[in-house]
């Protein structure tokens, strides 16, 4: 029995007086795929963020590859941890990101460079295998400006995929797309979960979510309300909560 | 354009036609006119002679001068200056003299030939044939007796001018190339262009006296000794150019190239007084009849007066428009004026009581010469874009047609207008009618027909958009033609306030010799001037940088110390600022280098507001650029220094850009600390001559230049700097 390659126990987070995350605890299994739906201001993305410490969690513990930060702790104290906790959790947002001035080769070796020290010529090469694989080469030197929103996302993949990451963190990464985009970037999602790695979605995609996800985690006022394979969850809910999300969304 | 020329050529109407001949004509008669003229060819357009040389008759009724084109004018002061020219010289005529009775001329070509004149006939009496030419000066004694000359091969050659024979030469010796001067009564003469100046016995030839510079109270040392030692340097440390015996003979003035007159004892070889005022060399010196006074010419355009005993600075003449080649006192009828001439062509007879010109004979009627190199210029210039314009008008370019006639709007007023101008604003109270060269206002008239033809409705056609393209490329192209017209016309109008700006100016009576001159001096300081406001932009951007992360910094003490910072230099004056680092330190025996002091208080001062630019290029930064950095790994430097920094920067360029050109101009108030930078050194030259004005003008169109150029960078880093942004 492998170990799982995250472990959440008891987290909590608070913004002000506001409980947002309710202690939740979660193992995910290495090339497993969780992905996260719910209501909104349900904390999906809150949690995302707390996993790799862009949210401060106010209490709770977070293991990423036999890595540990104890958010009970001085974060502080534990800033060498965090950032090496980030290099194993590469992390894809909403609004891409990319550094609008760096080229699209640019942005990819920025991170092997400056922060693994690699040197610039092993940088690209790998940025080019990475870029072709997300079917982008020809596009290594265009400035982000010019890259349509799907173009984009999978530039940032292929940024956060240049840190070879043991874990990858999506934070509804299809939102912010035309819906005739949307499908080039769970693509390259798809081939990525089949190429082992373990991902944690965040998402309204349903049909990314039943397809690809091994487990799906409906998340409401703070807690899982539900967590089952995407088979059963989506037919077959058990719980009230989840009828009334899936009625509210299908 | 794939329809071959000729077809072209065949659309255009007969008028387009026509004009375009007219246009090829003028730009071939221009270059071909400008062609010959730079290889010193034949044609010269309306320019003057220069005058070298000029006499009064001892009477005063008559002057005679020595001009560049080989003539010698005889002027009849008292029958309204009626001129004569008398030709035979076929070399410029550099000197001319009489004889005591007034009724006998010499003249003196640079070939070295000398010709005798009977006044009266205007016949030529005597001609001696020039030899060891080219000739550079003569003198004759004031008795008529002797005729000095020296040419650049450093002989002075005597003559009897009565017999018409030479009497000797002497040398040829070393540094005695440039001026001669004999004494009244012929006896001795005097020649240098070396530092030194030698005397000899015109009886015998021997060398009587060398006349050399030496060191006051000091032993024999050189000037460098001299100068070491702080001791005083009497004599000259430039080579001599003029000679004048005092009637009496005791003394003997000269003056140099060094700006200075110093009066000798040619007997004891001691310097007597010296006298400073020329910025240039001392190109003519007179005495008067009874040696109390001396006239002083030079290459600045100036005459000076001088009182003796005392060698004190009297008077000074302003007017001269190049240098003053010779100068002599006044005419018969008017005692209290004085004569002189020079390269200009002029000949100007001035009141010694208030310096004004009563009187201006030019050498030939046109306007100066100067102008004639300007016309060659334009001519040139004109030529060549009238090529490019004659191009674009065939080829039916959207520019073509507006590019030849705004060239041609604007020739003339170059050509015309300016020297016009400068005719007009010389003082018209001399009641000299000055006439226009009448090939200059034949141009004028021809580019007018020029400009007439191609303002005409069938000529006068805009851009056709060349057949076969569609009708978007055809309103993409019209689009551009009206952008290239209306850029055209801003550059005329640009052009055109410049020149009216630059009229304006004249009126105020600058003097552009001066401008010249000093011109190189001044702009020695704009290296400081530009290595100043550099240093202190780089100052200023660091602690700009600091300031602003401080004042982002949630640290008290980072977040109090620049926001103190900021607050106390914004809050006092720069020039208060100046005076503390210069003038305060000190106290606390930190004395600085003036340049440092400068440096420091400039990058402190402009920190300080880049500071608050440098935060809101930073605060501008996204929240996601943090996010993303930070999902990466990034630890605080990295980021800033990797992701948020070049961001702000290409936020802040613009008002940078504009920081900098300020700071550019702020560096003149380092002239307070006696930093030798541009606008001190104009500074310094305007208040030594009085002539604040026109080294301030050349300093102020040094900054102006230098934003020009800077903006110019400016736009272009911008555009590279947004080039991640294009579309």
């Amino acid at each position: 029995m492998p170990e799982p390659i995250i472990k959440v126990r008891n987290l909590h987070k608070y913004f002000g007086p506001l409980h947002v995350i309710r202690g939740v605890d979660l193992d995910v299994m290495p090339g497993e795929v969780v992905v996260v739906i719910g209501p909104s201001g349900g904390g999906k993305s809150t949690f995302l963020r707390c996993l790799n410490f862009m949210e401060a969690p106010s209490a709770g513990t977070v293991e990423v590859d036999e890595l540990e930060i104890n958010a009970g702790e001085s974060l502080r104290g534990q800033r060498k941890q965090i950032r090496e906790l980030r290099q194993k959790a590469g992390m894809v947002f909403q609004a891409f990101n990319l550094f609008p001035h760096m080229t699209t080769l640019g942005n990819i070796i920025e991170g092997p460079v400056t922060v693994k020290g690699m040197s610039k010529e092993q940088a690209i090469v790998k940025a080019e295998e990475l870029l072709s694989w997300v079917g982008l080469l020809e596009k290594r030197d265009e400035f982000p400006s010019r890259l349509s929103g799907g173009q984009q996302q999978r530039v940032a993949i292929a940024r956060a995929l240049s840190m070879e990451p043991k874990i990858m963190l999506f934070d509804e990464p299809t939102s912010a797309l035309d819906p005739e985009l949307i499908s080039e970037v769970t693509d390259v999602m798809e081939r990525l979960a089949d190429q082992g790695m373990t991902m944690v979605v965040v998402t309204h995609e349903l049909h990314f979510a039943r397809d690809v996800a091994d487990r799906v985690i409906l998340m409401a006022d703070g807690v899982w309300a539900e967590i089952a394979p995407p088979g059963e969850l989506f037919t077959n809910p058990k719980e009230e909560r989840t009828r009334q999300f899936l009625a509210h969304i299908l | 354009m794939n329809s071959p020329d000729s077809s072209i050529a065949q659309s255009h109407p007969k008028e387009v036609r026509l004009l375009l001949i007219l246009v090829a004509i003028t730009i071939g008669l221009s270059l071909l006119y400008a062609v010959q003229d730079f290889a010193g060819g034949p044609v010269r357009l309306a320019v003057v002679s220069e005058i070298y040389d000029l006499v009064l008759s001892p009477d005063g009724s008559l002057v005679a001068a020595g001009a560049q084109d080989g003539t010698v004018r005889l002027y009849d002061v008292q029958r309204d200056w009626a001129v004569q020219a008398l030709t035979g010289h076929s070399a410029p005529v550099i000197g001319v003299a009489m004889n005591p009775d007034g009724s006998t001329l010499i003249s003196v070509g640079r070939d070295g030939e000398v010709r005798t004149w009977d006044v009266a006939s205007g016949q030529v009496q005597q001609v001696i044939d020039g030899e060891g030419g080219p000739v550079t000066g003569a003198s004759l004694a004031a008795d008529g007796s002797v005729l000095a000359t020296v040419s650049q091969d450093g002989t002075v050659r005597l003559f009897n001018v009565v017999e018409g024979v030479p009497l000797r030469s002497i040398g040829p010796n070393e540094n005695t190339k440039l001026t001669v001067a004999l004494n009244s009564d012929g006896t001795l003469v005097a020649a240098g262009d070396g530092v030194n100046i030698q005397i000899w016995d015109t009886h015998t030839g021997d060398l009587v006296q060398t006349l050399e510079g030496y060191c006051e109270d000091g032993p024999a040392m050189t000037l460098d000794a001299c100068d070491e030692a702080e001791g005083d340097w009497l004599g000259h440390e430039k080579e001599v150019t003029a000679l004048a015996f005092s009637p009496a003979g005791d003394l003997l003035a000269s003056g140099s190239a060094d700006t200075t007159i110093v009066f000798w004892y040619p007997e004891t070889g001691e310097v007597r007084w010296d006298s400073g005022g020329h910025w240039s060399a001392v190109t003519a010196l007179a005495f008067n009849s009874d040696g109390s006074v001396v006239l002083s010419g030079g290459a600045d355009n100036k005459i000076r007066s001088w009182r003796l005993p005392g060698g004190k600075g009297t008077a000074t003449y302003e007017g001269h428009l190049s240098a003053v080649n010779s100068v002599a006192f006044g005419v018969a009828q008017q005692p209290d004026t004085i004569l002189s001439a020079g390269d200009d062509g002029t000949i100007r007879l001035w009141e010694t009581a208030n310096q004004k010109v009563t009187h201006l004979e030019w050498s030939r009627q046109g306007l100066q010469s100067t102008w004639g190199r300007t016309l060659r210029n334009w001519m040139l210039i004109s030529g060549l874009l009238g090529l490019v314009g004659l191009w674009g008008l065939w080829k039916v370019q959207p520019w073509g047609h507006l590019f030849t006639l705004a060239l041609y709007v604007l020739g003339p007023v170059i050509v015309l207008g300016l020297s016009l101008l400068e005719t007009l604003t010389y003082p018209l109270s001399t009641g000299v009618q000055l006439q226009i060269a009448w090939p200059l206002l034949a141009l004028a008239v021809w580019y007018a027909v020029v400009v007439v033809a191609l303002m005409r409705e069938p000529v006068a056609v805009f851009y056709q958009a060349p057949p076969g393209l569609s009708l978007s490329e055809k309103l993409i192209a019209s689009q551009r033609a009206i952008k290239t017209r209306a850029g055209i016309f801003t550059t005329a109008v640009w052009f055109l306030v410049l020149v009216a700006l630059y009229s304006v100016l004249r009126r105020f009576n600058l003097d552009v010799a001066f401008m010249g001159h000093f011109f190189s001096f001044i702009m020695q300081g704009s290296g400081i001037t530009v290595v100043v406001s550099a240093a202190s932009i780089v100052l200023a951007v660091v602690l700009a940088l600091l300031g602003a992360l401080g004042r982002l910094s949630k640290n008290p003490v980072a977040n109090g110390v620049s926001g103190f910072y900021i607050s106390l230099i914004r809050g006092t004056p720069l020039l208060v600022q100046i005076y503390i680092w210069y003038l305060g330190l000190p106290r606390v025996n930190i004395v600085l280098q003036p340049m440092t002091a400068g440096i420091l208080a400039l990058g402190v001062n402009y920190g300080a507001y880049m500071t608050e630019i440098f935060r809101a290029g930073i605060q501008a930064i996204g929240k996601g650029q943090y996010e993303a950095a930070e999902a990466l790994g990034m630890s605080r430097a990295q980021l800033y220094r990797r992701i948020v920094l070049p961001q702000a920067f290409r936020i802040v360029i613009p008002p940078i850009g504009n920081q900098f050109i300020a700071m550019m101009k702020d560096s003149s108030l380092v002239s307070l600390m006696t930093v030798w930078e541009l606008s001190f050194r104009a500074q310094k030259v305007g208040r030594q001559y009085f002539r604040s004005l026109e080294t301030f003008i050349i300093a102020a169109a040094f900054y102006w230049i230098l934003t020009v150029i800077f903006q110019l960078l400016q736009g272009k880093l911008e555009e590279y700097m947004a080039r991640s942004e294009r579309r």
